[in-house]
Formats: structure tokens, sequence, C-alpha cells
């Protein structure tokens, strides 16, 4: 099997000439804007099998018996696609990732209950995988819906007053 | 106009604030409801009605009937009895042509009766038949209740707030508010729902108010209407509190301006210091109705009599008026001058959201009222909702008296007269009876009227109400903006990584499926011919990209597509469609081998789902060793199109990137610009072409870099519209576009993907296999027209007086300078050069088929 190096954006070489830059499909859509945090960034590794078998300092979010998502820092990608179990396959270029405050905004966004995170569910009708730390929420969803979703979050936190 | 001081009062006199009703100010104190500020007023007409344009006034002043219905701020049909005041809020009336006071329409009631009973738009007004469009055209314009603006904006914002809790309990009265307490000291989390606002009682359980439960929908669903947002609870326990509704009585009169429930004189005089008339007479069933008397003569008002109908039913009740307003009583033989009348029977469980959630309701013969028994699991019910409740009379379905409508439904305007005849007529089910005189279908949702109909249906039926049953109650419980179920007007849009260059480069931007794609980037024609003539570069990231993997990859794919994989070498690409179990296309696309078990698999862009599921489902099903894996949003994919590619290549790859190293169907990784990529030469426009398949945040950069680099090839990229021109000049299908849920592959010229003598079945095997043996019916083929007409997508090939074919895709080519489609055709006309009768227009065009594509026909320029 190859290695499938074109899945993984920290596979990129810079040197001789060429720069490659990362993008977030986040950025236009959020303008800046503090209360919401891009974390499109970071490094999102899928693994299919024997998830318990995942032996590392990182967190894994259990998706379905047989798969989990691993999320990690950008620059731990390649350590960590050496080491995992089962099945590794690079979604950091698939999912987008964003983080915001408050719980109100999430419960307009999600029909998930918010008792029970993390979970997969939909927010803002578009498949994704939630996390929560106390008042904090974390979103991870397709990438092509980003600028979308970008749009509803802010869209929805002007409504709560 | 308002009385002293009240003791629990709502209104705050420091506060004033000035809203418009017809134009005109109307003053009112905070705290007041548009209703109770125009009472002040002096306003006692608040409506007319549904049918007969009758003047309404308020009746329950709870919000529970449609007697105050009027337009604010442009939203139609609301209840201003309990609507807050709000300064500046222009407020008019509505189903009036005129004014409330006079109302031309009214004319219905003086004239209409015999023309307009119970389903006359079925019967009267339809003959003579050259009249009625007439008819029609006046009952539509005075059908229905309120108006929209059907150019208006959105005004309101809605928010859906999706809720999950312990206990919701509905109803924050005395009953409620106990249960909730009980609740939360089990240490459970509760919501209470109230529809009248207040302060939260305490910190042991939180107030949702004024807000309103308008159903319970399966799984324990409870949307809540709190005004601009709409909460959806999900309770693992759900407690109804939801009380009584007081019940009109049935008399001649019963409708006139001046009769109303005993909420309403509470509500009038102890929330806003009103006096709800002067001389009054109260007729009850029990204690509760026969209060409002105290608290008429603490107001101020006389009460004339007050009538205890567990004292004995008077045999005849009937209100006198003139003008719509309420002049004099008759109570058996005696007739009392008055303003006001106060009267209601036997207080019913509102019982509604306890059925909906699955609770029996059976009539208690005992007490006359319906209750809820047999609750579900996890519903609970307490106070007089469920059937805690003081002695009551159970009066007369109805009143007799000499003259007068007698109203059993005031939102529909059906009268007794009309139920009786619609049991004349046969209708002796209520559930029939209920559709065809609408009786309970009314705004007010049978909530003063359903009890009415059944006991009056029962009477004439000459049984038991018990025997008659009652109807079902479904949601909504209570009328709800269509704004708030539709929430934000958010529409789910994919883009690509790409997506914003092409915004900034001027694309006209369509939808395809879910994407949002450039069309062109203002010139189509130009841009399809430099594809041509130097290199074009289109973002083609939304196509559908999968990754097969496992042992058992090859035999997985050979039994989903009618072609061969097994053999194909590492390194290379097919081009595959695939088919349903009936053998019809259902999408089409690349397969590329990048090792021994691992395919790349793309599809169309809005094909991807589908095929996703479709891989998933049979791979479930044959339970092979197979991985599929998703991979359309992790990468980007740009196609560098023309004969200057190959050199553009070059300036980014350190890849030998000759026609040696890299051939046409070739598919390989390496780093394209420092990206890691997987190259696969592909044509699908027809010249020397490059697919990219690279890392999605990389998608500006590289798009950006290619530009750069090539801006000296004179590189440009093209839309989706060019594409299409470009394709068609090959004969490649657009599937969906050239293709139907009928077409399959051997009709539509491709017989050499199908495979029929593979050793393994693959899915439509059979289906093809009948159509080889069945002979061909029609053909998907290539014309040309004879002239520079562009013939309609879908526009009819004739032959002999009759339609022979139908075109699937037309374009003028400016390559070529001659206007070019694909066709499907019946089978004896696709032979080369055959002439085709094209209607266009109304007029017959000819056209000349062709079965070979119109450019590079040899496929010479793509091998190069």
């Amino acid at each position: 099997m190859t290695g499938l190096a074109f899945l993984s954006p920290d596979r990129a070489e810079r040197g001789r000439q060429f720069e490659p830059t990362l993008a977030s499909p986040l950025t236009r859509a959020l303008g800046g804007d503090a209360r919401v945090r891009d974390l499109s960034g970071l490094g999102k590794i899928e693994v299919r099998g024997d998830v318990d078998a995942i032996d590392a300092d990182v967190q894994v979010v259990r998706i379905s018996p047989g798969r989990a998502l691993v999320l990690c820092a950008y620059e731990r990608c390649a350590e960590l696609r050496a080491v995992l179990p089962g099945t590794v396959i690079d979604m950091t270029a698939a999912l987008a990732g964003l983080e915001l405050t408050g719980e109100r905004a999430m419960r307009r966004l999600t029909d998930l209950d918010l008792r029970e995170l993390p979970a997969v569910g939909k927010v803002a009708e578009v498949p994704a995988v939630v996390l929560r730390d106390g008042e904090r929420f974390q979103i991870f969803f397709p990438q092509e819906f980003g600028h979308y979703v970008a749009e509803v979050v802010l869209d929805t936190l002007a409504g709560i007053r | 106009m308002r009385l002293p001081p009240q003791p629990n009062e709502r209104i705050d006199r420091s506060a004033e604030l000035t809203f418009s009703f017809e134009g005109k100010a109307v003053s009112a104190f905070a705290g007041d409801t548009i209703g109770s500020a125009l009472y002040a007023g002096g306003r006692r007409i608040f409506s007319r009605s549904f049918k007969y344009h009758r003047p309404r006034g308020l009746l329950c002043c709870s919000g529970g009937c449609a007697n105050c219905l009027m337009e604010v701020d442009g939203v139609p049909n609301v209840r201003v009895c309990v609507e807050p005041a709000r300064a500046g809020a222009q407020v008019r009336a509505q189903n009036v042509r005129g004014s409330l006071e006079r109302d031309l329409l009214s004319v219905v009631d003086k004239i209409g009766g015999p023309f307009t009973p119970v389903g006359f738009y079925y019967r009267t007004m339809i003959r003579p038949r050259r009249l009625w469009p007439y008819y029609e055209r006046f009952l539509r314009s005075v059908a229905g209740l309120g108006r929209l603006d059907k150019h208006a904006r959105r005004t309101n914002r809605y928010d859906v707030e999706h809720r999950h809790v312990d206990v919701l309990v509905v109803g924050g009265g005395y009953a409620g508010v106990e249960a909730a307490r009980r609740h939360a000291r089990a240490g459970r989390r509760v919501v209470v729902v109230d529809e009248r606002g207040g302060d939260n009682p305490g910190s042991d359980f939180e107030l949702v108010a004024p807000a309103r439960a308008i159903g319970i929908y399966e799984g324990g669903l409870v949307p809540v209407d709190a005004g601009g947002i709409l909460y959806r609870f999900r309770a693992d326990h759900i407690v109804l509190a939801t009380g009584t509704i007081e019940q009109p009585l049935l008399f001649p009169g019963n409708d006139l301006v001046g009769v109303v429930l005993p909420e309403a004189v509470r509500r009038l005089v102890e929330d806003w210091a009103l006096k709800p008339g002067e001389r009054a007479v109260v007729i009850a069933a029990d204690d509760r109705g026969l209060d409002a008397t105290d608290v008429l003569e603490r107001a101020g008002a006389v009460v004339v009599a007050a009538i205890d109908l567990r004292d004995g039913q008077p045999t005849r009740i009937e209100a006198k008026g003139r003008r719509g307003r309420l002049r004099s009583v008759v109570v058996g033989d005696r007739e009392f001058a008055c303003d006001l009348l106060v009267a209601s029977g036997t207080p019913q469980p509102a019982y509604s959201l306890l059925a909906q959630a699955g609770a029996r309701v059976e009539y208690d013969r005992r007490r006359g009222i319906f209750l809820p028994t047999e609750l579900p699991a996890n519903v609970e019910a307490v106070g007089s909702v469920a059937g805690e409740l003081g002695s009551a009379a159970i009066p007369a379905a109805s009143f007799d008296g000499h003259k007068g409508r007698c109203f059993v439904c005031l939102c529909e305007d059906v009268t007794e007269k009309d139920v009786k005849r619609a049991i004349a007529e046969g209708f002796d089910s209520i559930e029939l009876a209920k559709r065809y005189t609408t009786v309970t279908m009314g705004p007010c949702q049978g909530r003063l009227c359903h009890l009415a109909s059944i006991r009056l249906f029962a009477r004439e039926q000459e049984t038991g109400p018990d025997s008659i049953g009652t109807t079902t109650a479904r949601p909504p419980w209570a009328p709800v903006s269509l704004g708030l179920l539709a929430g934000r007007g958010h529409e789910p849009a994919k883009r690509t990584s790409i997506h914003h260059r092409h915004e900034e480069a001027g694309a006209t931007i369509m939808w395809t499926g879910a994407w949002r794609r450039p069309h062109s980037y203002g010139d189509p024609a130009a841009e399809a011919r430099h594809v041509h003539e130097a290199v074009g570069l289109i973002d083609v990231s939304t196509l559908g990209k999968l990754l097969v993997q496992g042992p058992e990859a090859a035999p997985f794919l050979e039994m989903l597509y009618p072609n061969r994989f097994g053999d194909m070498k590492t390194g290379r690409i097919r081009y595959g469609v695939l088919e349903t179990d009936a053998g019809r296309i259902m999408d089409d696309g690349t397969i590329g081998r990048l090792s021994d078990d691992q395919y790349y698999v793309t599809t169309t862009s809005t094909g991807a789902d589908t095929v996703i599921e479709w891989f998933e489902w049979w791979n479930a099903v044959w339970g092979m060793d197979v991985e599929i894996v998703n991979l359309t949003g992790a990468l980007a994919a740009v196609n560098i199109a023309g004969p200057r590619a190959r050199e553009l290549l070059a300036r980014v790859t350190d890849i030998d990137v000759s026609n040696e190293s890299i051939a046409y169907l070739d598919a390989k990784e390496a780093l394209v610009a420092g990206v890691p990529s997987l190259l696969l030469r592909i044509g699908f426009v027809g010249e020397l072409g490059y697919e990219l398949h690279f890392p999605s945040p990389y998608g500006e950069y590289l798009w950006d870099t290619l530009l750069e680099r090539g801006a000296d090839l004179d590189i440009r990229p093209f839309g989706l519209e060019p594409q299409r021109i470009l394709r068609l000049e090959k004969m490649h299908i657009l599937v969906g576009q050239d293709t139907d849920s009928e077409s399959n592959v051997l009709e539509a010229g491709m017989p050499w993907i199908a495979k029929l003598d593979k050793e393994n079945d693959f899915v439509g095997k059979w289906a093809l296999e009948h159509v080889r043996e069945r002979g061909f019916r029609e053909q998907l083929v290539g014309f040309e027209m004879d002239n520079g007409v562009v013939p309609a997508e879908g526009g009819q090939i004739v032959a002999d007086g009759s339609a022979v074919g139908r075109v699937t895709s037309a374009r003028l080519s400016p390559q070529l300078g001659r206007v070019i489609g694909m066709a499907w055709v019946r089978s004896d006309l696709a032979s080369e050069d055959g002439e085709l009768r094209l209607k266009v227009n109304g007029n017959l065009e000819t056209a000349r088929v062709r079965l070979k594509p119109f450019f590079d026909p040899d496929g010479e320029r793509l091998r190069s």
C-alpha cells in the first residue's frame, strides 16, 4: 500500500522556490471575530479498528465502536500516524474546527444533548463531532461547509441577548 | 377609564407608552396588552367574525379564542388580548371591509343565511357554471383570516433552541409549581413553561414565560413558542398542569359583544383595573364561574342576576342586542337589561397535550366533561387537568330562545343549525361532521367548541357523548407562526477551498447540488477556446473522492462496476460507470489503482454522497474485506488542461512529466509546488490534461502558484459552463444531464464498458444482458445542427409526426463554429450522418447524427 502522502498537509516541502501555505476555510467568514476560535489547523487523524488499543497522550473521540478521531497538535501528525493502531487516515485536511463559548449558542446550533458530550451529530444541519470543556465547545465538521458553518455560528451569536 | 389601583394589577401607571390603532394614537401603561389598552380607550368591538362578519368583542381574554385577532406590525392573526403593548406598534383590524364598526361584508349576516350554509362553496354559486370564476374570485378575496404582504421581507428574527432537561412542567399554576418543586427536591433539573409572564418564584426551577407548548410529538419532543424563540424540549419526564378551559354556553345571541367568560372579567379587573360593564348578569355552572359576581361588585358594577346552574336550569336563555352589542338577557321568563353577560358551563380539562402524548381520553358521564386516562410512561398530569375539580352542573347542550343565531364554534361561525343540518345530511360520525362543518378547526383549536359540539351532536343523535367519542387531538395545540417553525434561513452550502479565489476573480457563482461553483469568469466561449489553444485551470474539488482499500478491493469494485479492475496495473486509471440493480446508469467517474489493494475512485460532484452510501451498503451486504474512506472534502483538486499543460506542470514538479513517464490514464504521486499530490492524467475536456488532487488547505496556495507560474503561458481559469462545452465536443456524457433513470450503458453508446463475459456477477448485469438480448430501442448519439440554431435541452425530435427522441445537451462550440449536441433517438435513426428533425420554437430544424466525438475523434490530442 502507498502511504497516501497526498492526504497529509504536513508532508508538504518548503524551500526550492516553493513556500506552501495552509489556509483555513473559516478565515473569511470569521473575519477575526474574537468570540470564535478557529481550530481547523489542528491535527485530526481517524483510526479504524481496535480503537481501545490507542495508547497515546492525545484526545481521542470515539465515533463508533470501530472508529475514533484523534485530535492533536499539527506538529504531532507524523509521529502519531506512525504509532496509532489499525487503519490510520489523516483527516487533518478534511475537517474544519472551531471553538465557541456558551451553552445558549450551542443549544441553537445543535439538537445534541449537551449533557452527554462528546458526541457525533449535526451542528447547523451539518455532520459534526462536538466536544465540551465547561462552557467551551469544540466542533469539527467537513471543511467544505466551513464558511457556511462560520456564518451560522456568528449569526447565532448575534441573536443571543 | 381605569378603576382605582387593584391589589395585584399588572400595569405600571407611572410608565405610559403609545401605539397606534388604525393610524390613531392609543395610550397604554407598561404591563398592558394591546387588547387591554384598546379596551381602556373604550373599544368594545375587536374583530369581525370569519363568515358572517358579525362584531365580536373580548371573550376569553386569555389568548384562547379568535375574537381579538388583529394585525400587529404586519403580522396577521395576533391575539391582542395577550400581546404586550409596545411603544410604536402599528395595530390594524383584519377581516374587515371598512371599519370594525361598519364592515361592508356584514351584509352576509343580514342576507347571506340561505346562501351560505355549511359547505356552501360546494353547492351554492357553482351554477351557472360560467359565473363560477367570478364567484371564485370573490370568495378567494374574502376567505381566510388576515393578509400577508407577499413582497415583505423577514421582519422578525426567529431562533430555534434545543433543550434537554430532566423534567418539563407545562403550566405554571399552583399544581404545576408544586410538581416542579417536588421534582426539584428529588435533584432533577426542572423547567416550567407558562403562558403568562411572571417572576421566577425561586431558584429550584427555571421558568420559561410567557411561552406556550404547542404540541407533544414522538419521542417526547415538546416545542414551546416563546415569541421569537422556538424551544424544542426533550425531557425525560413531562408534567402537564394545563388546567381547565372555561366553556361558553350555547344560546341564541351567545356571540354578542358583551357576552364574556369569567376569566375575562377577572383579568380585566384584577390585571388591568378595567370595569367590564355597568349592569351584569352572571350564569355559571360552578363556583369559579360565580366568583365573577364578587369581582364585578368590587369593581363597582351592578350584578342584576346571578344564576347558578346547579340550582336548576332555565328553560330559555337568550341574549338580545343592537348592532352586535348586548342590550338584555332573557333567562326563563325574565328579561334583564344589561351590558355584560358572564356565561360559562362546566370547565373542561385542557387535555389536548396529554392526548397528543398518547393518553386515552374518555367522557365522564357524571361530570359531563372529557377526562384523560391511562397516561403514557414518563407523562404525569397534575391539578385540574387531571380531574381535580369542584362540583359543577352539566348545562343543557343548548338553550332555546326565540330568535338569533346560536353559535357552536365562534372561530368558524358554525351555528347550532349548521350542526343539525350536517347530521340531517348524513354526516353522522363526529370526525366527518367536524371536517364538513369545520367546527373545532378554527384558530381556537376546539378550546371553546369541542365539548359543546360533541354534546350537541349527542343530543341530536339521541345518544350519550360517551358513545360519540372525541376527535383526534393533533399538534399544534396553539397557532404558531411559520417564521418560528422555519427558524433562521440558513442553507447549508459547500464551498471548495479555492472558492474565494473565484469570487475575487469575478466569477459568476451558481448552485450545483449543495456546491457553490463558478459558472464562468465572464466569457464562457473564450474560456473554452483558451483551453484548446493555450492552457486553462479549473477547480474540480467538488468531485467525489473515495479510497477503496483492502485485500478484496479489486473483486469488490468488479462486482460494483461492469468494468474489469483486477487486470489493471498499478498507476493506471480506468473510466467506470456505476449501474443500479436494474442496469440503469447511476454515476460515472474514474478508478485509479494506487497499489495492489488500493483504488482511488472519483465520482460526479453531485453523486458523491449517493455513491459512498452505495459502496458502503454493498460492502455491508457482501461482507468483503474492504475499507471505504470518503476523501471528498479532504482533497482539493484542479485540472490543468490544454496544449501547454505539460510545460506548466514541468515547472512545478521534479518528476519526469514526459508522455512516456506519465501517459494518458496514468496516476502518480508527486510533490507539486511542494504540495503532496496525486496526479491523474485524464481528459474530460478533450485536451492534454492533469488532475491534481492534494490536501484542501493548500487550495488557494496551489491555485495561485499555478496561475503565477503559468502567466507567461497565458494560463486562465475556466468555469463550469466552458467545461460543459468542452466535454460536449468530446461527447463525454454528464450523468443526469444526458442520462435519466431509464438510461443504460449499452444504449448510451458505451458497450465497451460492460464486460458481460466477466466471470463474476456485477450489479445490474442481468439487466444489461436483457438489453443486449432484446436489442436497442433508443440510443444516445451526437448531432450537429445544419444552421446556427441552438435547440432547447429536452426539446423533441420528431419523425412522421411523432416524437422519436429528445435533446439532452446542446451548445454552440466556439472551437468548431457549429451547434452541436447529444440526443436520445429511436435506434433505427442512430446512423452516422442520418437526418434528424428537431422541434425548436415551433419550427422543425434539421440536424445530422454524429457517432464519433466532434473534436479530436481519435483522441490524438488527449494522448499526445
